[in-house]
């Protein structure tokens, strides 16, 4: 709401100046958007052109002779409209025009010239407000010198309410005026509106078949002479953010924004029968709106018709077969209540949403509907010269009482945690122009219509602490104990990003909502993602599967700007309609072990990557994850180096190579990827609670090596060693594997340290020679295993 | 000669010839040479025996004190040369301490990350618990039960993503109070935060994004205050912002709570005098909040006769950028590493 401080002063006492008035507004109304005069510009004079010549150097500039008030100005001037005779805006020289456009005397095509002649646009008037070119012309009656500003009613500032829904009471300049007599302790001055009725009666008749029609007033008047409105309602207006129109259309604006009533003036001779009937569309399925479309209608739409067809789509816009237009003499003005929902649903449907709808959404004022009926049908006789019909045509379902919220001192205490005392309330409840009574502690408040957003006692704490002021509130802090700390699954997710932080990823958040190709790219079988209903562009459609493509889309813009050593992980979901996956995912490129001064660089390669991984499950306390050939192709992975992860029989996730053809279609380099899934990991933490008993005597190493067929893996070598070792067997880990020179085509060798431990004797080199023997001839049997000599 | 000049030729001589030795092996040739049992000592004690006894003791006590002298200078020889040797050896090991140092890379959090963090360490420090929800939820918990009836106006405070006619985008965290509360089942008290990524039907600009994150706080028991909102709110603003700042509430409105308020903070930049910071008014809006609304507290099963509560919601890129001078929120979701690694 854009509120002019000239008219608010004409509805309020406001006995401050206006930075104060907008501090105020801040702290107890609502929040001020921006706080400008209508123009900035300075040193300006009205004057009166006394002769304009064409300039002896030009084609399209005239020199002007202009009496600026007791002093005639050579002012060079290059509009076509600029003609001797005319009232004028003048910029005199040092005048500074909106855009720091400061004027000065100077020599155009060697003429002197002392001065502007100004545009509206050079005023800083936006274009919406207006459709002037050249110069702008000003009324016979404006003298010389003095100041345009003043007779164009310029002379104003505007103060613009960023307003909340509920606060649909200050969308009209007598509710802005409330709520500061309210703020300030002021009085309001609202003048009644007399109408002077012709002897003709208005034999209109006006009906409802909808109960989403509220209430319907209308006024017929005749004989009106369309033609521009005055200076002070055009200026009101634009301070208001409406384009001035003509003078019908300017009252019922005007009206609007004074009240907050929209209203709408048709022409009267368009409508042949003399009856409104408002109802829903039904069978009606198209209507063209006066902006010339064709809208289509559904059949709950709420339409005005003349008994027969639509005029109107019903608090939205007006149809075009009714419109005021130059040649309209004769006006029906309606102003009516419709049902804010029934508004909001169709105007959202058909996206016309306009200064009255908003007005109708956020709900009116019932007790209004006629005051502004009377007041434009009273404006339409003052500045169109029109006759008002006798009588208003009227059908009322409202009840137009104020309606009574209970608050008692004790719960306004309770809530705020602030001793109030009841004469401040009482004064709360008088500022804001409520009547109450107070009985035993508990105020009873008569709400006045202009305030349907209060409706509670809730409502009235709310009113009682912003009107008595949110400073006086005092600071405490809940004091009832609670275990607060986080879960376990919340600690776990610290505990990797720590892990991974620490082992040198660097962690990104990306976006969820992804193309729909991106969406299942990681996904070894494709599944439909979950995709939004309208979504704002296809970039953003589609919810994703894996994070791991965002993860390429983030190395291959940071590659792209010359990072080296990409190491990235990221936490976030996995989506579908059955439920939302939590994944944690990798990517790494480049380099594990950096170049430098003493040592050659070290490329990731898989073994690294598994490396980081195993690294995280011992943080984790995750034992046993096993790593498996993939038992699906996975388009985006290399196909013979990647493995599924699992904890027992559960998918934990996936580690493998980029495919060499899905990093040549992005130009990356060799990456490494893992997406992991967090509740795998989380349920197979195993921390140890209980203390273990550590080993009195010696452990004892052997290392040896076998002998087997290529395609044997190491990890079934080693399950079968750990499954003939029994508990003695306390640790096997590989410690080279070798193909080549010595070792037959087709075979390679394994060499595997193997840890004995006893915890109640010292194991002697005779019982290990025999276990180790065991073991060798358990592999020969399980793998074909020759010990390497 | 008289024995005391020839154990004094004697010492200086071996003072001459200690004098150049270089190592320790020569060291100990000479040491054998002089003090060995083929030494000239060896051959005193063989001529003390031919003295006659009164001359003995005085003869044997020059003997043993020019020996025992001897002896020592050459153990400080020998330690000399041996804390030479060391010295020689450390100096030949020296490196240049200035040479880079091998790298260890170390990666960071996301600053988003490391906001709610702290954010969560302060509130579950006041004894609140961090709650989650998902992300797709159902209309029914993102609005209705939060006293936002279809066709609510304030609905279009925030415009949606929605996949089905049921089902959207969650638009705030708030739906995670409600599943709280009605979880809690109407007869306990709640103390919660609800941190979580949002999404909202915003074009992505310098000021906007599609996807952000938020944080909420919900506190539900017999006698929670607007002051205790108040007194929350200034620890909550006096950590993220600094042990100095102030805090103003201004009225506001969202359906789920009533009274609603903005929460404003004293300026961290020109603490309140004014600045670009703050638009030259010396505060700055930092979030909304307000008292459970009782429609809320019926839907989810609460008896507002018995119960209220406050709730506060802050976006945290909004927290960050004002933190850290962030000039443009797609950079939380643009991940160049360059802006990422600025904050660990």
């Amino acid at each position: 709401m854009r509120v002019s401080l000239n008219w608010l002063r004409e509805l309020v006492d406001v006995p401050v100046d206006a930075v104060s008035l907008v501090k105020k507004f801040n702290l107890m109304s609502a929040e001020v958007e921006s706080h400008e005069p209508m123009t900035t510009a300075t040193g300006l004079a009205v004057g009166h052109v006394l002769s304009c010549d064409p300039h002896p150097d030009s084609d399209h500039l005239h020199v002007c002779i202009v009496d600026v008030g007791g002093e005639r100005l050579q002012i060079v001037c290059g509009a076509d409209n600029v003609a001797a005779g005319q009232k004028v805006v003048v910029a005199l020289d040092g005048a500074v025009l909106p855009g720091d456009l400061r004027i000065k005397r100077s020599k155009i095509r060697g003429v002197e010239s002392n001065g502007m002649i100004c545009s509206l646009d050079e005023l800083g008037i936006d274009r919406k407000y207006h459709q002037e070119d050249g110069i702008h012309v000003l009324p016979a009656t404006a003298q010389p010198g003095s100041d345009p500003l003043k007779t164009l009613c310029f002379d104003d500032e505007v103060i613009e309410l960023d307003l909340t829904p509920n606060r649909g009471d200050l969308l009209s300049m007598m509710g802005v005026a409330c709520d500061v007599a309210a703020m300030l302790d002021g009085r309001t001055t609202f003048l009644l509106p007399s109408v002077r009725e012709d002897h003709a009666r208005n034999g209109l008749t006006v009906a409802s078949e909808s109960p989403d029609c509220r209430s319907y007033y209308a006024r017929v008047i005749k004989g009106v002479r369309i033609a521009e409105s005055p200076a002070w309602m055009k200026a009101r207006l634009i301070a208001g953010g409406i384009r001035p129109i003509n003078n019908v259309v300017d009252v019922t604006n005007y009206v609007m924004l004074e009240t907050g009533q929209p209203l709408h003036a048709f022409d009267y001779d368009k409508i042949g029968t003399g009856r409104i009937v408002v109802r829903a569309a039904g069978a009606d399925a198209v209507f063209v709106t006066l902006d010339g479309k064709e809208r289509t209608l559904l059949s709950d739409d709420l339409v005005i018709t003349d008994g027969i067809r639509p005029i109107a789509l019903a608090g939205v816009m007006g149809g075009r077969d009714t419109e005021v237009g130059e040649t309209t003499t004769n006006i029906l003005l309606e102003s009516a209540v419709f049902d804010p929902i029934r508004i909001r649903k169709t105007s959202k449907r058909l996206d016309l949403r306009s200064e009255a709808s908003i007005r109708f959404e956020r709900g009116l004022d019932p007790a209004r509907t006629k005051l502004a009926c009377d007041r434009a049908a009273a404006l339409f006789a003052e500045l169109a010269g029109g006759r008002v019909l006798a009588g208003v045509s009227v059908y009322e379902s409202q009840d137009i009482r104020s309606h009574p919220v209970a608050l008692s001192i004790a719960k306004l205490n309770a809530v705020t945690g602030r001793v109030y005392d009841a004469a401040a309330i009482a004064d709360v409840w008088k500022r804001l122009g409520f009547e109450s009574v107070e009985k035993d502690g508990v105020f009873t408040v008569m709400v006045p219509t202009r305030r349907p957003d209060i409706r509670t006692y809730q409502d009235l704490i709310e009113e009682a602490v912003r009107i008595s002021g949110y400073h006086l509130i005092p600071t405490s802090l809940h004091a009832a104990a609670f275990n607060g700390s986080l879960t376990e699954l919340q600690r776990m997710r610290r505990r990797i990003r720590q892990t991974l932080c620490a082992l040198g990823l660097d962690e990104v958040v990306t976006y969820s909502l992804v193309p729909p190709a991106e969406a299942v790219l990681f996904d070894a079988v494709a599944a439909p993602a979950v995709r939004l209903l309208h979504p704002m562009t296809e970039e953003r459609s589609d919810l994703r599967h894996s994070l791991v493509p965002s993860l390429l889309d983030v190395l291959e813009y940071n590659l792209k700007r010359k990072a080296e050593n990409v190491r990235l992980f990221e936490l976030g979901k996995s989506y579908s309609l059955s439920g939302e996956t939590e994944l944690v995912a990798g990517v790494l490129t480049g380099n594990c072990q950096e170049s430098i001064w003493q040592r050659r660089s070290e490329p990731y390669d898989f073994f690294a990557v598994k490396g980081l991984l195993e690294a995280l499950f011992a943080t984790l306390s995750v034992p046993g994850v096993r790593y498996l050939k993939p038992s699906a192709g996975h388009a985006l992975l290399h196909p013979g180096v990647c493995a599924e992860l699992r904890v027992g029989d559960r998918p934990l996730g996936i580690v493998g190579k980029l495919h060499p053809n899905a990093a040549a279609a992005r130009d990356l380099p060799d990456a490494y990827v893992f997406e992991l899934r967090l509740g795998v990991l989380f349920e197979a933490s195993k921390p140890n609670l209980t203390m273990r008993e550590i080993a009195r005597f010696p452990a004892v190493k052997r290392d040896i090596a076998v002998v087997v067929d290529r395609e044997v893996d190491a990890a079934t070598l080693i399950a079968a060693i750990a499954r003939a070792g029994g508990k003695t067997l306390a640790d096997i880990s590989v410690f080279d594997v070798y193909e080549g020179a010595g070792i037959d085509a087709g075979k390679k060798s394994i060499a595997l340290s193997l840890t004995f431990q006893e915890y109640s004797k010292t194991l002697e080199t005779a019982e290990i020679d025999q276990l180790v023997a065991r073991l060798v001839k358990a592999l020969g049997q399980e793998t074909n295993a020759v010990l390497r000599t | 000669m008289d024995i005391q000049t020839q154990l004094q030729a004697l010492a200086a001589e071996a003072e001459a010839a200690l004098a150049g030795v270089a190592g320790t092996n020569e060291l100990a040739e000479l040491k054998a040479k002089y003090l060995g049992k083929k030494g000239p000592f060896a051959e005193f004690m063989n001529q003390m025996k031919s003295l006659p006894n009164e001359e003995k003791p005085r003869f044997g006590a020059l003997v043993n004190d020019a020996k025992n002298a001897l002896t020592a200078r050459f153990e400080a020889k020998r330690i000399t040369l041996e804390e030479a040797a060391v010295a020689a050896k450390l100096a030949g090991e020296a490196v240049d301490v200035t040479l880079p140092g091998r790298s260890v890379p170390s990666g960071v959090r996301h600053l988003l990350t490391r906001t709610i963090e702290e954010i969560e360490d302060l509130f579950v420090g006041m004894g609140y618990a961090v709650m989650e929800g998902p992300e797709i939820e159902q209309d029914l918990y993102n609005f209705e039960m939060l006293n936002l009836p279809k066709s609510h106006p304030a609905r279009d405070m925030q415009d949606s993503f929605y996949i089905s006619e049921e089902l959207l985008l969650r638009t705030h965290t708030s739906p995670v109070q409600v599943r709280t509360l009605l979880e809690a089942g109407g007869n306990k008290p709640v103390k919660i935060i609800c941190p979580g990524k949002v999404y909202r039907r915003d074009d992505d600009d310098m000021t906007h994004s599609h996807q952000f994150m938020q944080v909420e706080a919900l506190v539900v028991d017999h006698d929670v205050t607007l002051a205790d909102l108040k007194g929350t709110l200034l620890v909550l603003a006096r950590k993220m912002f600094g042990e100095d700042r102030q805090i103003r509430l201004r009225p506001s409105f969202f359906p789920f709570t009533e009274p609603s308020v903005e929460v404003d903070v004293t300026c961290h930049k020109c603490n309140g005098k004014g600045c670009p910071m703050c638009k030259g008014s010396g505060w700055i809006e930092i979030l909304g909040a307000g008292m459970v609304n009782d429609a809320v507290l019926e839907a989810t099963g609460y008896d507002p006769k018995t119960y209220q509560g406050f709730a506060l919601g802050m976006g945290v890129e909004r927290i960050a950028i004002l933190r850290h001078g962030i000039d443009d929120i797609r950079n939380f979701y643009t991940n160049d590493l360059r802006f990422n690694r600025q904050f660990r």
